[in-house]
């Protein structure tokens, strides 16, 4: 079988996989769905009637389970009671500000992250390498949520200028699409430095340890004799080579980029999965909670298929044959 | 240096040493030292801070001028959103968040090492079965199966324990098994094998002991990640409102505004508590897995 | 004047046991297109001094003493930066183990042209690219695998690709680190008359270091034998390795027990580990002959001093008491 189908059925049965998990988690440890969703909301006994109909609950937990993929693969994620919307509605609005977020932010923490340990690596123990071993370490011990807040309060409170919260200004007019795109871009300034504070750190220590392995092989030494500058040596020759360990690594990254992204979107107000988690915690909305984390777990399973994807176009070793 | 000593047998060649040998050698490097310095210090507030200066959640203000005041001789750090004593809070969050963090990283260092020790065993189906499951633990997101498990099963200490302890054995067990795979190759395995052991006893006299210093190194650094967790989980709001950790502090003060309206000495003390017990964690994590670990040395 | 000249080299490590002498007081030289042999077993310190000549030496050793001078110029006293324009453009390595000394995520092509443009900016990138293709057919591999990485070429392929990235700037000396080690009979025959007919051809000197004494006995014109970090023996090849009316030419007993070691020079392989007792410890310091605790013929001042090397005709050296008797008795 080729490696690429492979690794696609492993992500196909990873998939159903959670989509199981997720029934057991939601459906059959509390017992009775209805009963959790009511305990939170006022439910009429038409709604809880429609409700049993939905959710199959007349038959066995067999017949459940597949009332639920059935519904799964419409795309029925339920109704929220909370928001009186289908979930699948406000889920789809919230997966797209998550994926502008993400898509900005993990841009310029991997950049950011395998330019600095680089640099850090390629003087491997001199003063800036130490200082920036430190530093990333600390940085990497705080909780991204109080980061978060101390930007809050240094840019809202304290300073001032820079929007902390929501994605765009309420209520506000623009006159053209650019417009738009520049509130939104002044409102992705604090939620990215916030995730960048703490995540580059990630990114510089791995890539500084492996930059600092790969330099000491010998086809390093290879290109020194050829007369090439350090410069060149360490961004033509080691960095792809080392980043390879950082791909594979990044795997790990994933889920702590999830992590971060949701207490980013908590206390920035980001309009997106993470911020309706959050919400759906406090209003013990389940069908959203529900909804929330399948999304964000097949989100993170397709994530890593890529980043897979990613290792085997840097490594002509593990290409395809 | 130009040689390699990465197979993986070398560094089992390690003795297992005591642990007084261990905090020596933690101790002599710089790093590993500021971290136990760190640890210690919190340790010591988390102990006896309580003691010295009681926290009583229901000992709120009288009225709303005693809400959100600044540090004064009465209140050292000033006061919460209910007009309570923001230090005493602090020492008394300072023994949660490390209980949680320590508990939640035992049951995950027992579920990981077992899971680890069992699979790199036994090995074959048993081992293919195990680490499956590991690898599904390993790729769905941690925090927000946290949060639907804690908002499944509601908000007291012993749940936000068991969630997180967990869901974070999945690493120990793939470090744990590899190691116990590469013992296994061992000659003295084969040879208490030969001489009739049981399996049980093989695992216990001749894999355990060796697999130990492993389990520690990686125990130190999970402690950090547990203890982040529970101050992640608390901020969501899903701490035990009765048993206030740095995080739950940090969730009210989000919740209650403390931010926009400039209360720094309510928001800055559990969040600098949190940093330095876990950089603590880590740089002493980080100093023993280069002791253990001959590769990293002269970093 | 010669194109290399090694005065005096002595290169140290640092360690954490004190110093190792890998290298003391050597000194060889090369002519323009001359062909030369470096032999000696592991550890000698044949490989760090080959290194010393394009500064290429790891971060750890230090050139102590002595100088290496290329076409006029000491090498030695160059910084880093003026050091680059030579490295390739006049001096190329072929590295030991061209699996690792090739760089696995890059095409052997770009790898080959890589620099030629580097040390030549008015090359054009097509320019050099056909200039990379011609290496490639020169050292006898079909230019359309250019696009190839190393992991996709056999052991002796791979050597080759060296070997045309050696030759890619045109340089004047290259020097061949144990370049057939790790390749089967056939194909270290194979490379080696592919040495022999690149440096006829582009008229090189090569410095060709190997512990087979065959075959340096069939390729080079002048042969240097080290011992522990300082050279035991020098001279043309075939006053070094060959024989008269049976007797071995060679004067230096470590080189007579190295050439005893091979029942005939010429046929038969066996590696040269054949000598009783082990090199001495470097970091130690030395007094007397290095080769005295091994040597079955050593006189009592070996122990105490050590033996400068002797001309026996005006091209052939070695370092060996029994010849200070010998000259001493014809003076």
């Amino acid at each position: 079988m080729p490696p690429l189908l492979r690794r696609f059925l492993v992500l196909c049965a990873s998939i159903f996989a959670i989509v199981t998990f997720n029934f057991f988690l939601f459906h059959v440890i509390p017992g009775d769905p209805i009963r959790l969703i009511a305990r939170s909301q006022r439910l009429s006994p038409e709604q809880v009637a429609k409700l049993r109909e939905a959710y199959g609950l007349d038959g066995s937990i067999f017949s459940q389970y597949l009332t639920y993929l059935k519904n799964l693969a419409h795309g029925d994620l339920g109704y929220s009671f909370a928001l009186h919307e289908n979930v699948g509605d406000i889920v789809g609005r919230a997966l797209v500000n998550t994926l502008i977020l993400l898509t900005v932010s993990t841009t310029v923490v991997v950049l950011l992250g395998i330019a600095i340990g680089v640099f850090a690596g390629s003087r491997q123990g001199s003063k800036s390498d130490s200082a920036t071993v430190v530093t990333s370490l600390v940085f990497w011990s705080l909780p991204t949520f109080w980061v978060g807040m101390l930007l809050v309060f240094i840019f809202g409170v304290w300073l001032g200028g820079l929007p902390i919260s929501g994605i765009t200004t309420p209520n506000a007019e623009y006159q053209n699409y650019f417009q738009y795109i520049a509130d939104i871009a002044r409102h992705l300034i604090l939620p990215t430095l916030t995730l960048a504070l703490v995540d580059i750190a990630f990114f510089v220590i791995i890539t500084r340890t492996s930059l600092i392995e790969v330099m000491s092989e010998d086809y390093m030494l290879t290109a020194r004799g050829k007369g090439l500058s350090q410069r060149t040596m360490v961004w033509k020759h080691a960095t792809r080579n080392a980043l390879l360990p950082v791909v594979t690594a990044s795997v790990l990254y994933i889920s702590a980029l999830v992590a971060g992204a949701i207490q980013v979107e908590v206390v920035f107000s980001w309009p997106g999965m993470g911020l309706l988690t959050y919400n759906s915690v406090l209003a013990r909305d389940y069908p959203t909670l529900e909804a929330c984390f399948l999304i964000i777990s097949v989100a993170v399973l397709v994530a890593n298929f890529i980043a897979d994807l990613v290792y085997r176009r840097l490594d002509p070793r593990v290409a395809v044959a | 240096m130009a040689f390699d000593v990465s197979t993986n047998d070398e560094s089992i060649d390690v003795p297992p040493s005591g642990f007084s040998a261990m905090l020596r050698s933690i101790w002599a490097d710089r790093l590993g030292r500021i971290g136990l310095i760190l640890l210690v210090v919190t340790a010591v507030v988390a102990v006896l801070g309580p003691f010295v200066f009681p926290f009583n959640p229901a000992d709120v203000g009288a009225d709303s001028s005693t809400i959100l005041q600044p540090p004064s001789a009465d209140h050292w750090l000033g006061t919460d959103e209910l007009g309570r004593d923001v230090f005493r809070e602090f020492l008394a969050g300072a023994r949660i968040s490390l209980f949680v963090g320590i508990m939640a990283t035992l049951i995950s260092t027992v579920i990981g090492a077992g899971i680890g020790i069992v699979a790199g065993y036994f090995m074959g189906p048993l081992d293919t079965t195990l680490m499956s499951a590991t690898d599904f633990f390993l790729v769905i997101p941690a925090l927000p199966l946290m949060i639907a498990m804690g908002a499944i099963f509601g908000q007291n200490l012993l749940i936000i324990i068991l969630v997180i302890g967990l869901l974070s054995w999945p690493r120990t067990a793939r470090i744990v098994r590899s190691q116990t795979l590469s013992l296994r190759q061992r000659q003295y395995v084969a040879r208490a094998k030969s001489l009739g052991a049981s399996d049980a006893r093989i695992i216990r006299r001749n894999v355990a002991p060796h697999v130990l210093q492993l389990i520690v190194a990686n125990t130190i650094l999970v402690v950090a990640g547990c203890i982040l967790a529970e101050a992640t989980l608390s901020f969501i709001g899903l701490g035990d409102p009765d048993r206030i950790s740095w995080g739950s502090m940090l969730h009210f003060a989000f919740v209650s505004g403390a931010v926009g309206l400039g209360a720094w000495w309510y928001f800055m003390p559990p969040g600098l508590g949190i940093l330095v017990v876990v950089l603590g964690f880590t740089l002493v994590g980080h100093s023993f897995e280069r002791i253990a670990n001959p590769r990293l040395k002269g970093e | 004047m010669s194109l290399l000249d090694v005065r005096d080299l002595r290169v140290s490590y640092g360690s954490a046991d004190g110093d190792v002498h890998a290298v003391d007081g050597v000194s060889l030289s090369i002519e323009a297109g001359e062909f030369v042999g470096l032999a000696g077993e592991s550890g000698c310190g044949k490989t760090t001094m080959a290194m010393a000549i394009p500064q290429l030496l790891p971060r750890n050793a230090r050139i102590t003493s002595g100088s290496v001078t290329f076409d006029g110029v000491d090498l030695s006293a160059l910084d880093e930066h003026a050091m680059r324009a030579y490295r390739w453009k006049e001096i190329s390595v072929v590295f030991q183990g061209a699996l690792n000394a090739l760089n696995p995520v890059q095409t052997i092509g770009s790898q080959i042209a890589e620099p030629i443009r580097v040390h030549d900016s008015s090359v054009t990138s097509a320019q050099a690219d056909d200039r990379m293709r011609e290496l490639l057919e020169a050292v006898g591999i079909p230019s359309r695998r250019a696009h190839d990485f190393p992991h996709q070429f056999s052991g002796g392929m791979r050597q080759r690709v060296m070997i045309a990235m050696a030759l890619a700037c045109r340089p004047r000396l290259v020097i061949a680190d144990e370049p057939i080690t790790a390749l089967d009979v056939m194909t270290q025959a194979q490379i080696i008359d592919l040495l022999q007919s690149l440096s006829d051809r582009y008229n090189l000197a090569m410095l060709l270091i190997s512990h087979d004494l065959s075959v340096l006995a069939q390729t080079c014109d002048r042969v240097a034998v080290m011992y522990a970090g300082k050279m035991a023996e020098t001279g043309p090849s075939q006053d070094v390795f060959g024989e008269s009316s049976g007797q071995v030419l060679a004067r230096h007993p470590y080189t007579q027990r190295l050439l005893r070691a091979y029942p005939n020079i010429h046929r038969e392989r066996v590696f040269i580990d054949g000598i009783p007792g082990s090199p001495p410890d470097l970091s130690k310091p030395q007094k007397g002959c290095r080769f005295q605790p091994r040597c079955d013929v050593a006189l009592t001042q070996c122990a105490n001093v050590a033996p400068e090397l002797v001309a026996l005709n005006d091209r052939h050296f070695a370092a060996c008491h029994l010849l200070d008797a010998d000259s001493s008795g014809v003076q």
